[in-house]
């Protein structure tokens, strides 16, 4: 799967394990898996909850520790990478070279599939990157096992194909096609036609939420459950129309690209956009982001590239000269740009987490006149995936995939029962659409304090308790002698209370039911005579 | 003891002469008091109280000072002796006879008292009455107070404080008498005992502090040594129950061999069971157990008699039943039949029965809807409706809506009936055909056609009113035009319809073995040729029958030419179909090009001549360096791609795919650019308007407060400046604290999701205090998911860990262990036993607690 253990005796290098160097790599695992720092206890005062709390923490560091020794020692596989000595540079090293070094089973993923005749392909992976749906603009469909190159089914819709999608694995897939979005089966059955989007030019899923997310011509954002079928919100941008889509596999976000150089972020409970962001001064071509949800890459028209720290909304390099029509991150952080016939794999090789600094790593260019329409890096695997208006490609990227899977998350070798019964968990694990926001970490956590609360019902008929028992206690002062009656007494205080119950304004249904009625009699009043006996009378 | 009685004496003496002293004149009293002075002049002022008790005279009472009233100085012996006066003492100046007969009288009663009160001493005391003779002879020494002493009027030594009593007090008065000495020494040994003068007792809430105190220093002591296990409880994050515990037995066998027979049934069943001969028997020989087998003759009896009796029972049964039989009385056979009918209603959900019932049912709904009997339709009915008796009686017009009812409720459907799926379908027809022949349809498609065209006619505008308005009219009118649009589609339809079962209907006479054709399949076709003669419908709506013929012949004709047309288009079009899906499969070359930039080399694999071609043609570009940008992604003129697309398949090797992007993208593209940042700064402008309200200006009600000049200059007034100012103060500030406030280039809604409101906690759990340790205590998950397998049992454990069954005992002790640390991974039980193999439950060494049970 992995290349570096084929690759190292030319280019490429294994670095002797060094104790100290081990000991801090640890250390960052076990910090990544703590995932950020335990409270101050000592400012705790209650004894038991702060020994209890110290025993929680001492076993999250247990759990962190092992983890990252785990991940150090058991984990099978180790990512690959490419090293050069000397003045050779990474970004020379070509398919030809890398081809020569590699095992048979990862040169077999080096191929083009030429296919002139049905236009620009779009390319999906299911989350295992096992399968692949390509779909041509001009209605080739085709379902293609990775692993064993067999293709499982292949459909031509004869209409445009704008994009393709699958759902939460391989057995259903959408097409965006000419009119209407249309999902389909494994075997090529349209299973649903989605009439209530319009003609849509990009369509996503986000696998936890199960919802189809898509954005059509006019710029509406749909998003439909695919669990129940119910459309869980659709929202207008208002920014004309985009074929600039693409989802923050964090927190489930989408973002979209807009001619006037913005990107948006949305989610489907909010008809305002959560995040709006000039990127560019001229339309974004396309967006990308970091698997870990921090970084977001954007390149414009005006052939610049952009990396965006999404945590700080600042930008955080800026690449000139580089215009892509597509942009992929892949696992491991690699970031693929697409233009023309030429790919470009751009690196982080500032190594720490904090600063990113993302230069050249690989090249590759295609056949002239090949162009590029869409570029997804294949998930667990060290493989690039384009698709280009003569079918579709397939190069190594060494280092670019996860090299070890994980099938509670997915399975590349997943049998159908264990498909079925992953289904079944990830429809009881199945988030509702409301958790879809820019920092997920804070649901469970105290609720934001609003600026301008608007009091409830219920706290406002507690406020007015209050002020009518306030009223009712006051002393009031001894009059002179005609003015202190009991009568005039027991008058007073009455007004007193009315005066405390008039400062808050009456509510209720009383006042809507009330105007519900002269609406009623409004309608009546104007209804020709003859129709006026079938006006509701209450 | 003795001053009060003392006291008292002396009080009955002042008594009396004040009751009965002659009332003297002032001059007299004067005089006597000054040739008394003379006599006390050597005295002491003090006295004079003690002189007044003393002397029987009548004297001006002068206003003794307080203080020196309130002495108390009965103890002083000095005082007692000094103004002693002698037994032979007489008061020369004065005399008087009434006042001696008082006095005498006083004394003798004063005797009495004194004899009383030296028997007491004596007693008390234990000394011979002699040591109070002379106490006892001598006058009573009396020493006056103003009040009497009591808890409300101490005296002022008891005041100041140095009112402390020591024996030596006592015992002065009685010093030199008889027996002091004897006294004095038991006293003095007494002393020597105790070495201490004996104070007061403390005061009880002191005392009591003081007791608390001593005991709950021995408290806590006590409970300090559970301090530790209390605290680790308390602390711990799971308290475990189950360590070790045996619950006794475990399988049913073990349960049985420890059976003992303890009832008297038990015991016989025992004796039975064990019973040696009987297992012999069964061992050996069957025939040993037929004879144990042996059935006793009453038991046989028993059996008799009993069967003896169902017999009989069963013959009065029959009897009885026969009787029944012969009754002819119809009231009771109605009363037998109400009873039935309700046990029917139970047995109705036995199916066969329930359908017998629905079978009785239909048979009375045909026969009520063949002799329509509750109709009205007897004699006396039609003679009452036709006299119109109906409407002048109540009784006549209830018992005829009666017998509307009974015939409603007969001639209704049954629904219920599960077999009734044909016969609905069945009955419709036959409610159809009732009472006409053949042609019902017909007649009821031209009814529907009068209908729609009566409708389309009478499309009245009404002159007045909300809907004479222009633009209602407008609406109206494009409404009515789509109703008679609609209409005369339903027109054609009905047309279609007519035409349809026309042509049946010949189809019928002419050919029975034809080809059935139906409306449906004719809609599309159809109305081309309905249309033609739609002008027709409103003259020829009668003469339908002479026109049937002609149009069904034409019909017939364009539908058989016109679904040939269409299979063979249909064909073609599939045809084309697999078409396309074949060329790709064939033109789908699996090539593993390896490419350098430049090279293009095909490795092998079945080559098209197009695919050849287009190599070709790229090579040369390959090296020029042009980034253009790539066709476009969108081209509207989809029809024409499809068609192309269809095409394409044969010639496309020679389509370039470059396209020049359309006008309105170029357009688009070109002034993408202009202005964006400002527009975007605008749009920030915006949002923030709309987020942050600005404060809204305030004005004053038109003509309040302007009505004099100075008023107007004076303008608005201060507080609603002020407030104006507060709130745009509030507002920059909520600009400022904004997330977005120093980002020029982001936008950043702070809308709270009300929908997302749900998944945050409005208050802190319990025992959080602060929201920052709440929050980094959630952060990491707990899950499987997320945790080696190692962890996630511990991070998951509950607080009590214990077996279902086992008894909790309370918290027994157990020595502290300075050292020791709660670990973790090594759960510390609470309850240790001692496991017994297929011991009793109870009897292994517990300790376990119950109320320090931990709670997060």
């Amino acid at each position: 799967m992995e290349l570096s253990s084929e690759d190292n005796n030319l280019t490429e290098k294994v670095l002797p394990p060094i104790e100290q160097e081990s000991d801090v790599e640890l250390e960052t695992t076990v910090k990544k898996y703590l995932r950020g720092e335990g409270a101050d206890l000592e400012t705790l005062k209650d004894k038991k909850l702060k020994t209890q709390l110290a025993s929680r923490e001492k076993l999250y560091g247990k759990s962190a520790k092992t983890a990252a020794k785990i991940e150090k020692w058991l984990l099978p596989a180790e990512a690959g990478y490419l090293e050069t000595d000397g003045l050779e540079k990474t970004w020379r090293v070509k398919q030809t070279d890398i081809a020569n070094e590699v095992d048979l089973l990862s040169s077999r993923n080096q191929y083009d599939i030429v296919l002139p005749d049905f236009g620009p392909y779009k390319l999906d992976f299911t989350a295992s990157g096992r399968h692949m749906i390509a779909g041509g603009r001009k209605g080739h469909l085709a379902l293609v096992d990775m692993m064993s190159m067999n293709l499982i089914k292949e459909i031509q819709v004869k209409e445009t194909v704008r994009d393709v999608a699958f759902l939460h694995n391989e057995q259903f897939f959408a097409a965006a096609q000419k009119k209407y979005a249309y999902i389909y089966g494994r075997d090529g059955t349209e299973l649903h036609c989605l009439k209530e989007r319009g003609p849509v030019s990009r369509l996503r899923f986000l696998k936890n939420h199960f919802l189809l997310a898509s954005v059509n011509k006019s710029g509406q954002l749909h998003y439909q459950d695919v669990t129940y079928g119910g459309m869980v919100a659709s929202i207008r941008t208002g920014k004309g129309r985009t074929d600039v889509m693409e989802v923050n596999p964090y927190n489930g976000v989408v973002a979209l690209g807009h001619t006037g150089g913005t990107v948006t972020m949305w989610k489907p409970t909010s008809q305002a956009p959560l995040v709006q962001m000039q990127c560019h001064p001229g339309p974004v071509s396309s967006v990308a982001f970091h698997p870990n949800g921090h970084l977001m890459a954007t390149s414009g028209k005006e052939r610049k590239l952009k990396i965006w720290d999404l945590r700080k909304f600042e930008e955080v390099q800026t690449i000139h000269g580089f215009h892509a029509k597509t942009l992929s991150f892949s696992q491991k952080g690699l970031l693929a740009a697409g233009t023309g016939s030429f790919v470009q794999i751009l690196g982080d090789s500032s190594g720490g987490s904090s600063s990113h600094n993302y230069s050249r790593y690989m090249n590759h260019s295609m056949v002239k006149g090949y162009q590029i329409e869409k570029l997804m890096f294949r998930p667990y695997e060290d493989v690039i995936g384009i698709g280009h208006s003569m079918g579709w490609s397939s190069i190594l990227i060494p280092g670019s995939g996860e090299p070890n899977f994980d099938s509670w998350v997915a399975n590349p070798f997943e049998t159908s029962k264990q498909r079925r019964e992953k289904e079944v968990h990830l429809l009881l694990d199945k988030l509702p659409p409301e958790t879809i926001m820019l920092d997920p970490s804070k649901i469970g956590a105290m609720k934001p304090s609003r600026r301008k609360e608007k009091q409830s019902r219920e706290e406002i008929e507690a406020e007015k308790e209050v002020a009518i028992e306030a009223a009712k206690s006051t002393e009031l002062k001894k009059k002179t002698k005609g003015r202190n009656k009991p009568s005039k007494r027991t008058k007073k205080k009455k007004e007193m209370v009315e005066n405390a119950k008039r400062t808050f304004p009456e509510q209720g249904h009383n006042n809507t039911a009330s105007k519900k009625r002269r609406i009623g009699e409004d309608a009546a009043a104007e209804l020709p005579a003859s129709l006026k006996r079938f006006a509701r009378k209450n | 003891m003795v001053g009060e009685k003392r006291r008292s004496t002396s009080k009955n003496l002042a008594k009396n002469k004040k009751r009965k002293g002659p009332h003297l004149p002032n001059s007299i009293l004067k005089t006597i008091a000054n040739e008394k002075r003379p006599l006390n002049s050597d005295e002491e002022d003090d006295e004079i109280d003690s002189d007044d008790a003393n002397v029987d005279l009548y004297e001006y009472e002068e206003g003794v000072p307080e203080e020196e009233s309130r002495k108390n100085n009965r103890y002083d012996p000095v005082v007692n002796y000094d103004y002693e006066l002698p037994e032979d003492f007489e008061d020369e100046n004065v005399e008087s006879d009434d006042d001696d007969e008082g006095g005498n009288s006083d004394n003798e009663e004063g005797e009495g008292d004194v004899v009383r009160h030296t028997r007491m001493l004596q007693a008390v005391t234990g000394m011979p009455s002699a040591a109070f003779d002379g106490e006892s002879k001598r006058k009573p020494v009396l020493f006056t107070e103003a009040y009497p002493e009591s808890e409300f009027n101490p005296t002022r030594d008891v005041l100041e404080g140095k009112g402390l009593l020591t024996i030596d007090d006592f015992m002065a008065p009685i010093e030199g008498k008889p027996g002091f000495n004897d006294l004095q020494k038991r006293i003095s040994r007494m002393q020597k005992d105790t070495q201490a003068v004996v104070h007061a007792p403390l005061p009880k809430p002191e005392r009591e502090r003081l007791e608390r105190k001593a005991v709950k220093g021995l408290v806590d002591k006590e409970f300090n040594k559970w301090v530790h296990m209390v605290k680790r409880n308390r602390e711990a994050p799971t308290v475990y129950f189950n360590q070790n515990v045996s619950l006794g037995y475990s399988t049913v066998g073990a349960i049985a061999s420890e059976f003992q027979p303890r009832t008297d049934f038990e015991k016989k069943m025992a004796s039975v069971l064990n019973d040696n001969e009987l297992g012999e028997a069964h061992d050996e020989d069957g025939a040993k157990l037929l004879e144990l087998n042996e059935v006793s003759v009453e038991d046989h009896i028993k059996y008799r008699d009993h069967i003896a009796k169902m017999r009989s029972l069963l013959f009065r049964h029959e009897l009885k039943s026969k009787r029944i039989k012969k009754i002819k009385s119809k009231t009771y056979h109605r009363l037998k039949g109400k009873d039935l009918k309700k046990s029917a209603m139970g047995a109705l959900m036995d199916p066969e029965m329930a359908k017998e019932e629905a079978m009785k049912q239909e048979a009375r709904r045909v026969e009520e809807r063949m002799t329509l009997k509750h109709k009205n339709t007897g004699k006396w009915a039609k003679r009452m409706i036709s006299r119109g008796l109906n409407v002048k009686y109540d009784g006549t017009r209830a018992a005829i809506s009666e017998q509307l009812q009974i015939n409603a409720t007969l001639s209704r459907k049954m629904n219920s009936t599960n077999d009734g799926s044909s016969s609905d379908e069945s009955d419709d027809e036959e409610e159809l055909n009732d009472g006409s022949d053949q042609d019902t349809p017909s007649k009821l498609i031209a009814k529907a056609r009068e209908k729609t065209l009566k409708t389309v006619e009478d499309d009245e505008v009404p002159n007045s009113g909300l809907l004479s308005l222009p633009f209602m009219a407008r609406a109206m009118k494009k409404k009515n035009e789509e109703a008679i649009e609609e209409a005369k589609r339903a027109l054609e339809e009905y047309e279609e319809w007519e035409n349809s079962g026309g042509e049946e209907n010949s189809k019928k006479t002419a050919d029975v073995s034809g080809r059935r054709v139906f409306g449906a399949t004719a809609k599309v076709e159809a109305p081309k040729e309905s249309r033609k003669d739609s002008d027709n419908f409103y003259d020829n709506s009668d003469s339908d029958n002479d026109m049937e013929g002609i149009e069904n012949n034409d019909l017939r004709a364009v539908r058989d030419t016109a679904s040939p047309v269409r299979n063979t288009g249909a064909i073609t079009e599939t045809e084309k179909f697999d078409d396309d899906i074949e060329n790709p499969a064939s033109k789908t070359t699996f090539d593993v090009a390896l490419f350098a930039s430049g090279s293009w080399k095909k490795m092998k694999g079945c080559q098209n001549a197009e695919t050849k071609k287009k190599t070709k043609k790229h090579v040369p570009y390959s090296k020029s360096q042009d980034k253009k940008e790539s066709r476009d992604e969108e081209s509207e003129d989809s029809e024409s791609e499809a068609e192309q697309m269809v095409d394409g398949i044969l010639t496309s090797a020679s389509k370039e795919t470059y396209e020049i992007p359309s006008q309105a993208e170029l357009i688009q593209r070109a002034f993408a650019g202009d202005d964006v940042v400002d527009e975007f700064e605008k749009e920030k402008q915006e949002v923030l308007n709309q987020e942050v309200p600005e404060p809204e200006k305030p004005v004053l009600v038109p003509g309040w407060g302007q009505w004099t000049n100075i008023q107007k200059k004076r303008g608005l007034p201060s507080w609603m400046v002020r407030e104006h100012e507060d709130a745009k103060k509030k507002r920059t500030l909520d600009l400022k604290t904004r997330k977005d406030a120093r980002l020029r280039h982001v936008i950043i809604s702070e809308k709270v999701d009300k929908k997302a409101e749900k998944l945050h906690t409005t208050t802190l759990p319990f025992p959080y205090t602060s929201k920052e340790v709440f929050e980094h205590s959630m952060r990491m998950p707990i899950g499987p998911e997320f945790n080696p397998a190692t962890i996630v049992g511990s991070l998951n454990r509950p607080e009590v860990v214990k077996k279902a069954g086992v008894i909790i005992k309370p918290l027994k002790f157990e020595e502290a262990n300075p050292n020791e640390k709660v670990d973790d991974e090594h759960p510390r039980s609470n309850q240790k036993q001692n496991p017994k193999k297929g011991g009793k439950t109870g009897k292994g060494q517990r300790k376990g607690k119950s109320k320090q049970k931990t709670k997060a």
